[in-house]
């Protein structure tokens, strides 16, 4: 059944006139956050378009999930949230030992201010998220989606808030307890790889795309999505710069999406 | 000669190692058959045939050096740690003549194993040159001058060739330094050269410089009984911890470091030290630290006693500023470390850094995070410097483990088991290192499955590893 359509009559300077105009501003807001946050309770990532679809960034004092399997580009927009956030305190990280600090500081982090957690078994890890979350001193602190009781997520979330931390579970999915307790969920995966060069020792990954879905936002609308482009990060070794890589930058770059298998390639620009 | 008193009079060199071994130093007889610091055993033992050799032990050494200062504090309040082996007192203002000081600083000697020599003058200099003249020896005040005149230039410790051309200039004595007119001298020696005229004049103006008073601070608590909950235990500590800070207050003291001692009715003791980062005076801060490293404790028996002591005193406190700081506490920072090393073992806190290298998997180095004492953790979002226009990838390392690759057409086509296929790959890229040491030659891939996961694989001969992956 088709819904009615209202029509108004607009005279400028009337009080109908002003009330529409606030009307339309508020669902203006509303596209982008549902309750307008004030900028210091946000923690913008830096990427646009995500930060677009979240209506202006991760909220603190919350839990929130970034989704994805591996290669998704959940580490990537993790941490360069990170990046943003340590203007505002200390970031803490459960480092199982796979941290890769070269890339880590290329995000923008500053790695002095960084504390990472040596914690393994999913006891010790929410041991570990409690303890610094009661610090107070932290604005961000990453952490693996976990699979823990539900009072364990009630008192991590209740922490959380108290100290205006926001508490981000990185990992392929997130339990029906941590689904639930989160706040925002917040899918990652990769939508295109970017190459440069045809395949073998004259090619190099420049990048992919990634795509972004907000699962779940208890402040604004889900269903938002957002595509961004991540680079590859230049600087593994010492001797990156010795590869042959710039010879053949011009014409051929190509792209592939997972996906759709091997797809066509796409020259770049 | 703590160890060979009949060594006295007799040759002897101090070495700093038998095997290939440098002369410290060497006794009277010694340096008369040509011994000198400075020579090699072997040299040194040419000259001084039947000189017996010891070898420094230093810890020894200063521990008996520590001692005597100690003693040298019941003399007076203000003693010099000049060198190990001369030490100064300021002796103005204790009731006395220059005799009875020196029978009082004898006195309070008087269990010193080695022999000491005394001296009593005006100034540093002067009272070296007197105890090194005769041991008791006075130099009243006003007549330094006259009582340095016969000593040997030597007092000066002057260089060589500066000692050779005041020889020339038939200066050989502290006397004949003295009576050569001071300008000129200045000009040719510089400002070296007038501070030894001074000397040899019996002018020292450089004051004693007393060293830092040691001060300990520790309380225990025994003998009421034995603690077997944890509420006991810590309604025990909280009483220490009440009084050392009470003490640490009282003494105009922060405290940078606690150490506690837990003794057990089954004999077994539990040492605990907690470095804080910022030195503080706070009962409550000292009782969180410790109740935080006490709480990762396992005890197998009821507590007996328990000890406490502060160390690293320092004087004064903290600067504050006079605007508000929205800086995190150092203190709070020390808390949750001291709270983390409770729960996870000492350490779990890391910081980590990124290191130069052409192996990527050692570029990520770890350390131990102390709490910044920096006044700037928290920056203001328009003076953070700007991040980069687009998000790097980040990478992932993983402990190399071997994969099944399949290779076709020259490059891996399919990976793992079950196996995937290839969608895309870059590589190979050569990686050496290490070829002096231990060799390393491995080729390198990124690949793309089709599930999507972008691995980064190394081949090493026939072997093929995954050893990270993109996120």
């Amino acid at each position: 059944m088709a819904k009615p359509e209202l029509k108004w009559i607009e005279t400028p300077g009337t009080t109908q006139a002003r009330t529409l105009a606030g009307l339309r501003a508020a669902l203006a807001a509303r596209q982008g956050a549902a309750v307008p946050q004030p900028p210091e309770r946000l923690l913008p990532t830096g990427i646009g378009p995500l930060d677009l679809a979240l209506g202006g960034g991760f909220p603190r004092g919350i839990i929130a999930t970034l989704e994805g399997p591996m290669s998704s580009g959940r580490s990537s927009v993790a941490f360069r949230l990170a990046a943003g956030a340590q203007t505002r305190g200390l970031i803490a990280a459960i480092d199982d030992g796979t941290l890769f600090a070269p890339a880590i500081a290329a995000a923008g982090v500053a790695l002095d201010r960084l504390v990472t957690i040596d914690a393994r078994d999913p006891i010790a890890i929410a041991r570990s998220a409690d303890i610094v979350l009661r610090c107070g001193a932290f604005s961000l602190v990453l952490i693996p989606a976990l699979t823990l009781s539900a009072s364990a997520w009630t008192r991590l979330g209740m922490l959380a808030h108290r100290s205006g931390t926001l508490l981000l579970a990185l990992g392929a999915s997130a339990s029906n307890e941590l689904a639930y307790f989160a706040s925002l969920r917040v899918g990652a995966r990769i939508d295109r790889v970017h190459w440069e060069g045809a395949s073998g020792v004259f090619c190099t990954l420049t990048g992919y795309d990634v795509r972004a879905d907000v699962l779940k936002h208890k402040r604004a609308a889900p269903g938002k999505h957002a595509v961004f482009f991540v680079r590859a990060f230049e600087g593994f070794s010492d001797a990156d710069h010795l590869r042959i890589r710039p010879l053949l930058q011009t014409h051929n770059g190509h792209a592939r999406s997972p996906a759709l298998g091997r797809a066509p390639r796409v020259a770049r620009g | 000669m703590l160890d060979r008193p009949l060594l006295d009079g007799r040759p002897a060199l101090l070495v700093d190692k038998l095997e290939r071994g440098m002369v410290l130093d060497t006794s009277a007889r010694a340096a008369d058959l040509g011994a000198r610091p400075g020579m090699t055993l072997t040299q040194a033992v040419a000259c001084a045939r039947e000189a017996e050799v010891y070898v420094d032990d230093r810890a020894r050494c200063r521990a008996l050096w520590d001692q005597l200062l100690e003693a040298l504090d019941a003399a007076s309040p203000l003693v010099e740690d000049a060198a190990e082996g001369t030490a100064y007192l300021e002796m103005r203002g204790i009731e006395g003549t220059p005799a009875r000081w020196i029978a009082a600083v004898r006195e309070t000697l008087a269990d010193w194993p080695l022999g000491v020599r005394l001296g009593c003058a005006a100034n540093k200099f002067t009272a070296r040159a007197a105890a090194i003249m005769e041991d008791g020896r006075v130099c009243a005040p006003g007549s330094e001058r006259t009582f340095l005149a016969p000593l040997p230039l030597a007092m000066l410790a002057l260089p060589r060739d500066t000692r050779e051309k005041l020889a020339l200039l038939g200066v050989g004595t502290l006397g004949d330094l003295a009576k050569l007119p001071a300008g000129p001298f200045t000009r040719r020696f510089g400002n070296e050269g007038m501070r030894w005229h001074a000397r040899a004049r019996g002018i020292d103006p450089a004051p004693i410089v007393p060293r830092p008073r040691f001060l300990a601070i520790d309380h225990t608590l025994y003998g009421a009984g034995s603690a077997e909950r944890e509420e006991q235990v810590f309604f025990a500590l909280r009483t220490l911890v009440a009084r050392v800070a009470e003490d640490v207050a009282l003494a105009g003291r922060h405290c940078g470091k606690l150490v506690l001692t837990l003794e057990c009715e089954n004999g077994d003791v539990h040492h605990i030290s907690c470095v804080l980062a910022q030195p503080t005076a706070q009962a409550s801060m000292f009782f969180d630290l410790l109740r935080a490293r006490v709480e990762g404790l396992a005890l197998g028996s009821p507590l007996a006693g328990l000890r406490l002591g502060a160390e690293r005193l320092e004087e004064g406190g903290r600067a504050l500023s006079l605007f508000p700081s929205s800086d995190p506490d150092p203190e709070i920072l020390q808390l949750m470390i001291a709270r983390l090393d409770a729960a996870l073992g000492e350490g779990a806190a890391r910081r980590i850094d990124a290191g130069p290298g052409y192996r990527y998997e050692t570029r990520t180095t770890h350390a131990a995070f102390t709490a910044p004492v920096q006044r700037s953790l928290r920056v203001a979002p328009e003076s953070a410097p700007p991040l980069p226009q687009t998000a790097p990838l980040q990478f992932r390392l993983r402990k190399p483990a071997r994969i099944e690759v399949t290779i076709a057409q020259g490059g891996p086509a399919f990976v793992g088991t079950p196996p995937q296929a290839v969608l895309d790959y870059a590589g190979p890229w050569r990686s050496a290192e290490g070829w002096w040491d231990i060799p390393l030659a491995r080729d390198e891939y990124d690949v793309l499955l089709e599930d999507g996961t972008l691995y980064r694989l190394a081949r090493c001969g026939k072997e093929w590893m995954v050893t990270g992956a993109y996120d």
